[in-house]
């Protein structure tokens, strides 16, 4: 992933990183749907897609009063503003914008065309009642986040069979950045889903704590020991591979691998190699949730959030994952609300992100102190916290604490215009989720890991993560949120 | 960095474990192992309501 990022053209210097990036456009959806909250419909031209038989009928705006753009215009005006935004953003990054702007075009083409072909009826509806209504008698039941796989997997296809045109198409491929603007505008969701049944949210972010203890503590010093014993990996190789496992893959890697001072090429290998492992784990976990843990959804939820690296993966699982179960829980006439496994799977997620600065400085401290001591050498600096410190959870933060406020301010009157406001500037969540996946798969190059002669390091990594990390990870949030249940529609 | 020197590097390293690392290991196991323990105790006495 950070290979792609390192290799792009830097047209000028950057006035923003990414996570800052990330925090302003996430809080500018926010802000446009708190303006439709209080009156001012800005978000309702957004396109949404509907599960389809009729193409005709598959696309539309948020909003009815907007229903005069019809679904291809909504879909002609998202784009012109994502782009429009997107290709500011780029500028502030460094980007060569001439290059962003054909490369995005193409990006969100095939993405979107993803998605709308998720929603298709024969693939995308789950219950009897919904067959029955589209006159179907079979589907694949994937729901219509089924779309994200489609995303991902025309993303693989690219990368893997066309490699040239994914070199084209790099200046758009941005995963972390698509994810964390979703992660921000996702704190707004989550906190009016939570307003509503807040003991509860409480109870989940207590036991959300032992999360951090265990990918930090738990996790982080098997892989380490594992990965220097018996794979006889250097300390340099050692400590970002046991992060990226470990933590929240590439950032961790990346942090890690700037705190112990290692080559930049080492966290870029071990980075290209949580990507390709986060497909895997999105492209099977979520349908092991179902078929195993349907009856224990937020166990489900926060497995997802332990086991899937890298954040854009994770949360993005957490999305199919809250979809299958409630369909499949819908289907057994269990109607739980939406939202709350992808909700726990983000908080998850969220509280490993935040001590990524702190583990970074004590790894730091280890080093410069005790294992490469060189005289007159760099120390670790406190100051190192805040230099790590993933901003873009500030943004989160924000729109969850404004968010909340606003939902307990709310009456019976004016709390449905919250959640209908909110629920615009979730479709664009949505379509940076959609990006997200589209973005993994382009930067999953199995051919180039194998030809870079990364087999043992991928060797660590499937025998930490799937002897031990998604064990572990399971055996704790069963431990944890056992017989925790999200609350029931109405 | 070559790939003949990447692959070299990662099929060849040895370096022993120091004690500073099995320390590192050793406290941030055991420190993982109590906080859960307290973690699950604190989860036992405020069920989820």
């Amino acid at each position: 992933m950070t290979e792609a990022i390192l290799s792009r053209t830097t047209a000028s210097k950057p006035t923003l990183t990414e996570d800052w990036l990330a925090v302003v456009l996430g809080l500018l959806v926010f802000a446009l749907a708190v303006g439709s909250f209080l009156g001012a419909d800005l978000l309702g031209w957004a396109v949404t897609t509907s599960v389809w038989t009729d193409f005709s009928k598959a696309l539309a705006p948020a909003a009815k009063a907007y229903a005069w753009l019809g679904g291809a215009g909504a879909l002609a005006v998202t784009f012109v503003a994502l782009v429009t935004v997107l290709s500011v953003g780029a500028v502030a990054l460094g980007s060569d914008v001439r290059k962003f702007i054909p490369a995005f075009a193409v990006v969100f083409a095939l993405s979107y065309a993803s998605w709308i072909l998720g929603s298709y009826a024969s693939l995308a509806v789950v219950t009897p009642a919904d067959q029955a209504k589209f006159g179907l008698g079979w589907s694949l039941k994937l729901t219509n986040e089924g779309g994200f796989l489609i995303a991902l997997v025309a993303g693989l296809i690219i990368a893997n069979f066309f490699p040239r045109f994914a070199d084209w198409l790099k200046e758009a491929i941005r995963p972390e950045l698509y994810i964390k603007i979703a992660i921000v505008i996702l704190g707004a969701f989550i906190a009016v889903t939570a307003a509503g049944k807040l003991t509860l949210a409480s109870s989940l972010l207590l036991r959300g704590l032992a999360a951090i203890i265990e990918a930090y503590l738990i996790y982080w010093s098997v892989v380490y020991f594992v990965a220097r014993k018996y794979f006889g990996f250097s300390r340099e190789w050692a400590a970002p591979l046991a992060s990226g496992i470990s933590i929240c893959g590439v950032a961790a890697a990346i942090s890690t691998g700037g705190a112990i001072r290692a080559r930049p090429q080492v966290a870029v290998l071990v980075s290209s190699l949580v990507v390709v492992f986060a497909v895997i784990e999105v492209l099977v976990l979520p349908f092991v949730a179902q078929t195993f843990l349907s009856h224990e959804p937020l166990v489900a939820a926060a497995w997802l959030g332990l086991a899937v690296k890298t954040d854009g993966a994770a949360v993005a699982a957490g999305g199919i994952t809250d979809a299958l179960i409630v369909a499949k829980a819908a289907a057994e006439g269990i109607n739980y609300q939406p939202g709350w496994i992808l909700a726990t799977t983000a908080t998850v997620k969220v509280f490993i992100d935040v001590f990524i600065g702190v583990w970074a400085f004590i790894l730091a401290y280890v080093w410069t102190n005790h294992v490469n001591v060189a005289a007159g050498g760099e120390k670790a600096k406190l100051s190192e916290i805040w230099q790590r410190f993933p901003k873009f959870i500030l943004g989160f933060i924000a729109t969850f604490a404004i968010g909340l406020t606003l939902a307990l301010h709310s009456d019976a009157q004016s709390l449905p215009k919250l959640t209908a406001a909110i629920g615009q500037a979730n479709v664009f969540r949505v379509i940076f989720f959609i990006l997200t996946f589209f973005s993994i798969g382009v930067l999953s190059n199995f051919r180039k890991l194998w030809e870079d002669g990364l087999g043992k390091l991928a060797a660590v990594y499937f025998v930490s993560l799937f002897g031990f990390v998604i064990w572990v990870g399971l055996l704790i949030s069963w431990l944890f949120f056992a017989g925790v249940k999200p609350p029931l529609v109405g | 960095m070559s790939q003949e020197e990447l692959k070299a590097e990662i099929n060849n390293a040895v370096e022993p474990l120091l004690p500073i690392e099995k320390k590192l290991i050793g406290w941030s196991l055991g420190t993982g192992l109590v906080l859960l323990a307290v973690l699950l105790l604190l989860s036992h006495y405020f069920p989820v309501s």
